[in-house]
């Protein structure tokens, strides 16, 4: 039984983000055509929050993207698509014999993993992260194929490094979840699942009445990052601007933590429904994002030369604000728009 | 985005994977390229690099000069703070910290131990011996 082969024939893409990328390829796999800012669009992956009561990794949590499994519970949501996902196990062995049965059946099977122990990851990202995502296809003698959208080509684990993933420990926490798409229906509803998308995006980033979330977070945020030299020192300060600039760049999203691929989802649309708004949107998009790569590399400056900052926080924190404006203004445009 | 890898880390093992990046150009297009990531990820991720180091250093030394457990070394290179590890092992916070005195980790008994080893993935010897 140990012996057995599993190859289940599943395309692997490489993806800027993990989640949606999985989701992307999931999608391919059942016969429709979807591209990563498609499924990023649709399963809200924008989002902005600022926890500076939490620390992770010494400096104060912050997101660029939201909660695991988002992405792909809104998409098949929004989509009518007939999906499974499963919270959490009670016991590792269970977990693993779960996915075990998947892929007898032939069922491309996603997972949420955290990153510190996972063994073929770049090792300079391998810090506490518990938001990954990945997709097993394929299972030979006690290793498993797994398709991680972050990598180019698909990689090999072991049984034991992939349980020991599965169920990774602190914020988070994956309890080996697990999910996959049962089956799609020919006919897929696009337009009104990008209108759903859209309009809950527009709801999370400017209308939660929380100061921490959407664009409330980043004018926050920026009056923080004006406090931290005199508060903390340059050191530390550093330090959080690094942390900032680290999770806006994590995982390949072209350092403007996913405006980019939520532009290209805009472009995208708007192109396929024949909406001008929908591409001058896009075109906003685009220019916030371009504003954030100039603040994460006049940022990287202070963190290179840690004690002597060669940018003044007063001018990072006011690029900052006036990041969170020109978002605010892509969102309120949104939310007029009728697809 | 860079073509190349560069050498710019201290570790040789980092920076060796190529990801995918989007950009948006002046003509109004989202790109995708595949390649190594730029210069801002490359100075963070270095600076937090030197930072966990220095924290691994310097519990190496006191756990040397007899001044911590082996607790904090590992629990150091695992780049976890006490409560983190009090949620990894289902050990309650004041105990873990307890447990960061030589003293009171020589007393310690098996089954404790085996938590500790299972969350940092050792073997009880290794725990009990910092190289």
């Amino acid at each position: 039984m140990e012996n057995k082969k599993i190859m289940i024939d599943y395309k692997h893409r490489q993806a800027g983000h993990c989640e949606s990328g999985a989701t992307s390829n999931l999608f391919n796999f059942h016969g429709i055509e979807m591209s990563e800012p498609m499924a990023f669009g649709i399963g809200n992956g924008l989002y902005f929050s600022y926890i500076p009561f939490l620390k992770l990794q010494y400096a104060p949590m912050l997101s660029f993207r939201n909660l695991p499994n988002t992405v792909f519970h809104r998409s098949m949501k929004y989509l009518g698509v007939d999906a499974t996902v499963i919270k959490n196990f009670k016991e590792p062995n269970e977990s693993m014999a779960a996915l075990d049965r998947n892929l007898e059946k032939g069922i491309p099977t996603g997972m949420q993993v955290g990153v510190f122990n996972l063994t073929f990851f770049p090792p300079e990202y391998r810090m506490h992260y518990n938001m990954h995502n990945i997709v097993a296809f394929g299972k030979e003698d006690n290793d498993y194929w797994v398709s991680d959208t972050v990598m180019e080509l698909p990689q090999r684990i072991s049984h034991e490094d992939l349980q020991r993933v599965r169920w990774a420990k602190g914020a988070f926490a994956p309890k080996g979840k697990m999910y996959w798409i049962n089956n799609v229906k020919k006919e897929l509803d696009i337009k009104s699942a990008v209108e759903k998308g859209i309009k809950k995006t527009v709801y999370e980033m400017i209308k939660i009445p929380f100061p921490l979330i959407g664009v409330k977070g980043i004018h926050w945020l920026a009056k923080d990052l004006k406090k931290w030299p005199k508060k903390h020192g340059n050191e530390t300060a550093s330090f959080y601007l690094g942390q900032i600039i680290r999770m806006s760049e994590d995982f390949g999203t072209g350092g403007a933590g996913f405006r980019y691929i939520y532009g290209a989802f805009l472009k995208e649309a708007g192109e396929k429904f024949n909406n001008p708004e929908l591409l001058e949107a896009s075109v906003m998009m685009g220019n916030a994002a371009n504003r954030w790569r100039e603040f994460t590399y006049l940022g990287a400056r202070n963190c290179k030369n840690r004690s002597k900052p060669e940018e003044d926080y007063g001018k990072l924190s006011e690029m900052l604000h006036e990041i969170a404006d020109m978002e605010k203004a892509v969102y309120v445009k949104l939310d007029k728009i009728k697809i | 985005m860079e073509k190349e890898a560069n050498p710019v880390y201290k570790n040789q093992a980092y920076g060796q994977f190529r990801e995918l990046f989007y950009s948006y150009g002046a003509d109004g297009k989202f790109e995708k390229n595949v390649g190594f990531h730029g210069e801002s990820t490359r100075v963070t991720l270095q600076q937090a690099w030197d930072l966990f180091n220095d924290r691994i250093e310097e519990a190496r030394q006191k756990v040397k000069a007899g001044l911590a457990s082996p607790i904090l070394y590992y629990m150091e290179k695992t780049l976890v703070t006490p409560l983190d590890l009090s949620m990894h092992t289902g050990i309650m916070v004041w105990r873990v910290k307890r447990h960061l005195k030589p003293k009171v980790f020589k007393r310690l008994n098996e089954k404790t131990l085996k938590r500790y080893a299972e969350v940092f993935n050792t073997t009880l010897e290794q725990l009990k011996n910092v190289d």
